[in-house]
């Protein structure tokens, strides 16, 4: 391909205008949660930096956050694994019932999350008894987040055909070995995909999780019942921005990892 | 060229997930010999962040709060109900008191030992009452509030003064009603001149109608108290109707021009307050808790902070003053006179509510 | 990636003899056949238990009048019924699928161009780019729509630019609490997630391809449009039914900025489950708007079917 001219290509104006439409908005809540007012309105009653401290004191939402944390990366990491091996199965192996269970498996996706919420609910309350907790949303989680760790992974092996491994069979290795030294290393990036898209869902995850939330709350969860203070709506903000920057941070890096671990297979990566 | 397996990978991610998992764990730990006590409670009470509203309760048991009591959030009364009716086991819930029936005549409340609480005597009868079922106290009623029309008086052609006033054309796309079924069967009863409460299914069927004449007026329905706030202090919605008298006093702070009605049809008062789980053993806590309560220290910063009305009238000389002006208690003669109390509700009423306004917000 | 497609080891010797081989594929075929079950099972168990089995528990539910008591638990229609005979259920219904239908659209229209533009433009930088796209998806969603309407109020930001400038003589509300509004809203959130899809795709597409195409005199917009377009149908059929799919359902977003005219089912069923407490009636508007889904699903399927965007 030859190389255009470099900044200021139609593709590159629209995606920057694009990338800052996108972030609009988030800048508008950074700005509000520096605004001395608990009113969302212009103009802007001056800057404060009250609402972050009074974030460090609010031990509630913290151990939100931190729970999402948890349920996130937990989930995240059995959805993508489980989905990976699932994935693995239905484009390697011909199996009887594959496109009955690859059906099953696309139902989260086409389930509102309000309508999973309230199954749930009914199958741990009403079915069984069990007490709602943290550990029951995780499991949740990861239902929701099984359909899409399966479509990043095929995606992925559709890429590149079964020669290899059969290459590493005749080779004389079992498939396990196979697996772990042929399939797995070159999905990874996809693995990344799978469960940072997990992850991303579990974090913002609120219609069904509201549903089966216990003693213990996520963050989208806190976040909401303090609609209902306007008072306490700046430190939300606050919160957010910290989000932003916390996952801009962590996601940058995340991307500087790969790219320096990758450098055997960077040709894979670029078009 | 050797490329890191993916064991590399896995090792770190799993070490910081065992470690957060490990730090969670050890936040839920609670020891002690006695069970926490479990409150389910709107956000905004827990007396983690608001001590003052228990003065007595944190004053006992100071830094070790998080092992007496334990709570879980509810943003919607039918949230809180139906996490009780699917066998949530808390020991105290905090319900207003048009569900104080359901929860009733579903037996997932113990009769209250009012002799056990030092302070019951200063909570008027008439809030007692509301509390009463089957000849047995079963709800402390804690909190309350009006519920009345907030208007922008800068912004209105012309000064309503009746709930009915809601359907006059002139404030067409300027009016925010509360996103509920309660609520607006309510105000539109009202306004016809019906009595909510005791209705036939033709005046039923009068009240959706009117209700979907309202439509064309409405801007939007609110959800929050943020709405509130926004609503009227953008001054999109000129009135908005089921507003309480906290938004009222911080608007009014603000500088608004706004003022807070008393319609012609009466102002409608909401009481939530507090009752123990049928099931509950974890008595001596929960009359602790509720003493602590309904303390007059606790209901006067109860109603200095969210300026919310409270059931304890002695606390009513703590209060700031502009508080109890707010709250129409410098006119105690006139207050319930005036006001009208929603009613607990039977669950065919309430399903006949839940379906005109299903119907209602369906219809284009 | 397509790299690995050519390579086809063709080992000289007696084990190029077709026959051998075979044999030995088919024996490992079986052995590993046996290992599926291990590697769907976490996974069907998981399905089969919280979602298949709670699925069900609510479709028996409604088939009650009521949720909770035992006199609730007798067998009824009435719930169907209720809904076969009231229009405005099905008005709704049928406006909440062109509402999604309207965000998909928009979104991945929207989203195409910044995919094309990381896949073909970007270079190194594409992952990070990428990244850079999704970072507002961390954000809270409830946060994001809260911003959006400060923005589109009649003091928001979208109306005192416009008074700014002159365009507008007084303030819009009408920009607020619609439909429009709700859609404004979910395009947004949703942008960055249409283009995933598409991306993916785009970037299999051979490049090789596309230098034939200039090799043989076909201009930019003819190799897109003749090649390019046509590959990367897959990934926009995704993209859509990625976006349209949740949009159905939704709820937060109407419930916040959509106003009395821009409520749909999923607000409905909403209130079932969590206000009027009719969770068989939630339960029946829900197995409804689940059938309607499936409809255009089975319909793109049976146009491009999920292994196409596999095999790309």
């Amino acid at each position: 391909m030859q190389e255009k001219q470099r900044l200021l290509t139609p593709g590159a104006i629209y995606f920057w205008a694009t990338v800052l439409f996108l972030y609009l908005p988030i800048l508008l809540l950074v700005l509000f949660s520096l605004n001395d007012s608990v009113l969302l309105a212009f103009p802007l009653k001056g800057l404060t930096l009250h609402w972050y401290q009074e974030l460090l004191e609010a031990g509630e939402m913290l151990q939100a956050a931190q729970n999402s944390l948890v349920v996130g990366v937990i989930s995240s990491l059995i959805a993508t694994a489980i989905g990976t091996m699932a994935a693995i199965a239905v484009t390697r192996l011909n199996f009887p019932g594959r496109d009955v269970f690859l059906s099953i498996a696309a139902v989260p996706m086409i389930t509102p999350s309000i309508v999973l919420g309230v199954a749930l609910l009914i199958l741990f309350r009403q079915t069984i008894n069990l007490p709602l907790s943290l550990g029951l949303i995780t499991l949740s989680h990861v239902v929701i987040s099984i359909p899409t760790t399966m479509l990043i992974v095929m995606a992925r092996l559709a890429g590149f055909s079964k020669n290899l491994e059969e290459a590493a069979m005749d080779l004389g290795a079992n498939y396990w070995v196979t697996l772990w030294r042929v399939i797995l290393p070159l999905s990874l990036p996809a693995l990344i995909a799978a469960f940072l898209t997990a992850f991303t869902a579990s974090f913002d995850e609120y219609a069904m999780t509201t549903l089966i939330t216990g003693t213990d709350v996520t963050l989208p969860v806190y976040l909401y019942s303090l609609l209902r203070f306007p008072r306490r709506l700046p430190v939300a903000l606050s919160m957010g921005s910290v989000i932003i920057v916390a996952s801009a941070i962590l996601i940058v890096v995340a991307e500087w990892l790969r790219r320096v671990d990758f450098r055997g297979g960077a040709k894979e990566e670029t078009a | 060229m050797k490329k890191l397996s993916p064991t590399a990978y896995l090792f770190p991610i799993v070490m910081v997930a065992a470690v957060l998992t490990g730090c969670s764990a050890g936040a839920g730990d609670a020891t002690g010999a006695t069970e926490p006590l479990l409150v389910l409670e709107w956000t905004g009470y827990q007396m983690t962040e608001f001590p003052q509203f228990f003065q007595p309760f944190t004053d006992k048991y100071g830094d070790n709060l998080d092992q007496v009591i334990e709570y879980s959030f509810f943003g919607d009364d039918a949230e809180a109900l139906t996490k009780m009716q699917t066998g949530f086991e808390a020991d105290l819930v905090h319900p207003c008191n048009s569900w104080w029936q359901l929860y009733v005549n579903a037996g997932l409340l113990q009769p209250i030992d009012t002799s056990r609480l030092e302070y019951w005597d200063g909570i008027p009868d008439e809030l007692k009452q509301l509390g009463q079922f089957n000849g047995e106290q079963y709800i402390v009623p804690w909190d309350w509030g009006y519920d009345s029309l907030l208007v922008r008086a800068d912004l209105v052609p012309e000064m309503p003064d009746s709930w009915a006033d809601l359907w006059d054309p002139q404030y067409a796309r300027h009016i925010a009603i509360w996103d509920s079924a309660e609520q607006g069967y309510v105000i539109t009863a009202l306004a016809l001149g019906l009595d909510p409460w005791n209705t036939t299914p033709e005046e039923d069927e009068m009240i959706k109608q009117k209700l979907l004449d309202l439509k064309p007026n409405v801007l939007t329905y609110w959800l929050d108290f943020t709405e509130v706030y926004n609503l009227s202090s953008s001054g999109d919605a000129w009135i908005v109707a089921n507003a309480w008298q906290d938004a009222y006093g911080y608007l009014l702070d603000e500088g608004y021009d706004v003022e807070y009605l008393d319609p012609a049809e009466g102002r409608l008062s909401w009481v939530c307050g507090y009752g123990i789980n049928a099931n509950s053993t974890n008595l001596d806590l929960a009359y602790e808790f509720l003493n602590a309560a309904i303390a007059p220290e606790s209901m006067a910063a109860l109603g200095n902070e969210y300026l919310y009305g409270f059931s304890n009238f002695d606390a009513i000389p703590l209060v700031d003053e502009n508080v109890a002006k707010l709250l129409n208690f410098t006119d105690l003669d006139t207050f319930f006179a005036n006001t009208v109390f929603y009613q607990p509700l039977t669950e065919e009423k309430r399903q006949a509510m839940s379906d005109i306004w299903t119907e209602v917000k369906a219809a284009q | 990636m397509s790299a690995e497609a050519d390579v086809v080891r063709r080992p000289s010797g007696p084990d190029s003899e077709p026959t051998p081989r075979k044999r030995v594929r088919l024996n490992e075929q079986l052995r590993t056949t046996g290992q599926v079950g291990v590697m769907i099972a976490p996974t069907t168990l998981w399905l089969f238990f919280l979602l298949v089995l709670p699925l069900i528990m609510m479709t028996l539910l409604s088939f009650r009048s009521g949720s909770f008591t035992a006199e609730d638990s007798a067998f009824t229609l009435s719930n169907y019924q209720r809904f076969l005979q009231d229009a405005s259920f099905q008005r709704l219904m049928l406006r909440s699928l062109w509402v999604a239908l309207l965000v998909a659209l928009y979104s991945v229209v929207l989203a195409y161009p910044l995919a094309y533009y990381l896949a073909f433009r970007a270079k190194r930088r594409q992952n990070l780019l990428l990244t850079l796209l999704i970072i507002p998806a961390w954000t809270s969603f409830l946060l994001r729509v809260l911003a959006w309407r400060i923005i589109l109020g009649s003091d928001g930001m979208l109306n005192s630019l416009l008074l700014l400038l002159g365009l507008t003589q007084e303030t819009l509300p009408i920009l607020l609490y619609s439909p429009t509004a709700v859609i404004v809203t979910l395009v947004y959130i949703w942008i960055p997630f249409a283009a995933l899809p598409i991306y993916v795709n785009l970037q299999r597409i051979d490049l090789g391809l596309l230098e034939g195409a200039a090799d043989l005199g076909a201009t930019p917009i003819q190799a897109f449009m003749r090649i390019t377009l046509p590959l990367s149908m897959p990934g926009i059929i995704a993209a859509l039914l990625f976006v349209f799919i949740p949009t159905v359902g939704e709820y937060v977003t109407p419930a916040l900025v959509g106003g009395p005219s821009g409520q749909l089912i999923g607000n409905i069923i909403w209130d079932q489950f969590a206000r009027a407490l009719n969770w068989p009636m939630g339960s029946v508007l829900s197995l409804m708007m689940l059938v309607l889904v499936l409809l255009p699903l089975l319909l793109t399927s049976r146009l491009v079917r999920l292994s196409g965007l596999l095999e790309g």
